[in-house]
């Protein structure tokens, strides 16, 4: 972690740790005894290949997909009840990779009200140039304009308390503006991000590379 | 037959009681059907229409209340189930089995209890005129707890509706809140099954629900349509039965159909 950012370094910022984590689908070890510490402030980029288990581990820090074995510790502290996964997801901002699952309707507006910070998410959404979208429905949204407003809630979240940004692949729908003024506001957050990207430009802003491959985890520049 | 017949007929006291048992579910229930919608359950109400008629059976059979052991029975289902309708399968599979089972334990009670089951089945196909005082009461009150979930959740409602995943990293209850509507949602449809028939259930809770989906841009705007097509719907179907002499349950789904029909050449994009 350079010198910088331990000054900007945000006193909410999370201390994440895996140690020998498990995930499968039925008999298949999609994540395989990953080990990994990320400190408080420091941005990991996580890459691999489609169906390396990216995506699963990040699910798995938010109780979305279970553990087979092992243990996910957020601020050096397990979530087991359901008070203590409720906990555990106020202190994080997520940015899914799929970002809508049906047509029922929700406007940009509540999706931000969703947010830990209502009023920042707002902010930041004017910030991001989706604020004239606001009184429209999510499944109308292009993809890119879609990003935009998960990471305006994802920001409003951070401004709220939250000291984990989990990111997965937040440029995959915008333009190649777009994925760098993205890529440049998450460098600038002084929380902890933990991001997968198949976003080289993305993947170089952040202080460590971890790819992962047939589950496994292994590091690719510190 | 005239509109002065209509008006004589509506002096009468089981009319003026099919009448508001009629508006309340038909301006309410849209909304437990606009939860259906959104949590992907429709086959749900085919499921409950069978438990509905094992209440009725038990009920027969344990000389119970019929309509309240067939309610009781339907939200014990709800509950039983909800765990099931947040998996990605949903509840297709799982409605199958329950509607096969429920037809099958009543068919077997209604032949120990010596009842004649064709008796137990027009129960379940519904009476709207003789549509009693406490069955009002029932709807009244199923109603009022439907109003008031939707009033005191609208924001989560949205949020769960919309995608299970947001709504739990947004710090919602969604297994509380899930099984709640599931609970709510199988005692509408046993209260209504009873009540109105089972073809009238749509009527008062798919159809006014799949016109608002093409209506509504929000969960807001959709209860908004929702409730107006399910109570303008109905009293129209309703005033046509009266009108046309005819069974009311064909005609109020024929009437809401219609005008769900015509939502999806107006739907707004």
């Amino acid at each position: 972690m350079d010198e910088t950012h331990i000054n900007n370094l945000s006193p909410q910022a999370a201390h994440l740790q895996f140690d020998a984590v498990i995930c499968a689908f039925g008999s298949l070890r999609v994540v395989d005894d990953v080990n990994l510490e990320i400190h408080p402030g420091e941005h990991v980029a996580l890459i691999g290949s489609n169906g390396s288990g990216k995506t699963t581990l990040l699910r798995a820090i938010l109780g979305l997909h279970p553990l087979s074995a092992g243990q996910i510790k957020l601020d050096f502290t397990s979530a087991l009840s359901a008070a203590e996964w409720n906990s555990r997801r106020s202190r994080i901002a997520w940015m899914p990779q799929r970002q809508s699952t049906g047509q029922f309707p929700l406007l940009v507006h509540e999706l931000l009200a969703s947010s830990s910070s209502p009023e920042s998410a707002l902010l930041h959404a004017q910030e991001l140039g989706i604020e004239s979208l606001l009184n429209r429905p999510l499944h109308s949204l292009s993809g890119g304009q879609l990003q935009r407003a998960f990471l305006a809630r994802a920001l409003g979240s951070l401004d709220g308390g939250a000291g984990l940004l989990l990111a997965d692949e937040p440029t995959a729908a915008l333009d190649f503006d777009g994925q760098v003024k993205v890529a440049e506001v998450l460098r600038g957050l002084s929380a902890t991000v933990l991001v997968v990207t198949h976003d080289r430009a993305m993947a170089e802003r952040c202080q460590r590379v971890m790819e992962m491959a047939g589950g496994r985890l292994r590091e690719v520049r510190a | 037959m005239s509109v002065e017949h209509i008006l004589g007929l509506l002096q009468l006291p089981p009319v003026q009681r099919a009448v508001l048992a009629v508006a309340i579910a038909g301006a309410i229930f849209p909304i437990a059907g606009v939860w259906i919608i959104g949590l992907n359950i429709v086959p749900v109400r085919f499921a409950m229409m069978h438990v509905a008629l094992l209440g009725i059976a038990i009920g027969v059979l344990l000389n119970l209340d019929p309509t309240m052991t067939g309610v009781a029975l339907c939200g014990l289902t709800g509950a039983i189930l909800s765990p099931l309708a947040r998996r990605p399968a949903g509840l297709a599979g799982p409605m199958g089995l329950v509607m096969t089972l429920a037809i099958a334990l009543a068919l077997l009670i209604l032949s120990i209890s010596g009842v004649n089951a064709n008796g137990a089945f027009e129960l379940l196909w519904g009476a709207i005129l003789a549509t009693r005082m406490r069955d009002v009461i029932n709807l009244a009150v199923v109603a009022i707890i439907i109003a008031a979930i939707y009033l005191r959740w609208r924001r989560e409602l949205a949020l769960l509706l919309y995608d299970r995943e947001i709504a739990l990293v947004s710090g919602i209850h969604v297994d509380r809140l899930t099984q709640l509507l599931m609970v709510v949602i199988a005692v509408a449809i046993g209260s209504a099954v009873r009540l109105t028939g089972a073809l009238l259930v749509d009527s008062i809770t798919i159809l006014p629900a799949l016109a608002a989906r093409n209506l509504g841009r929000s969960l807001k705007e959709m209860i908004f349509w929702a409730v107006g097509i399910g109570l303008f719907g109905n009293l129209l179907g309703f005033g046509l039965t009266l009108l046309f002499n005819q069974p009311p349950g064909p005609v109020l789904v024929i009437t809401v159909s219609l005008i769900t029909l015509l939502t999806y050449f107006i739907r707004r994009q």
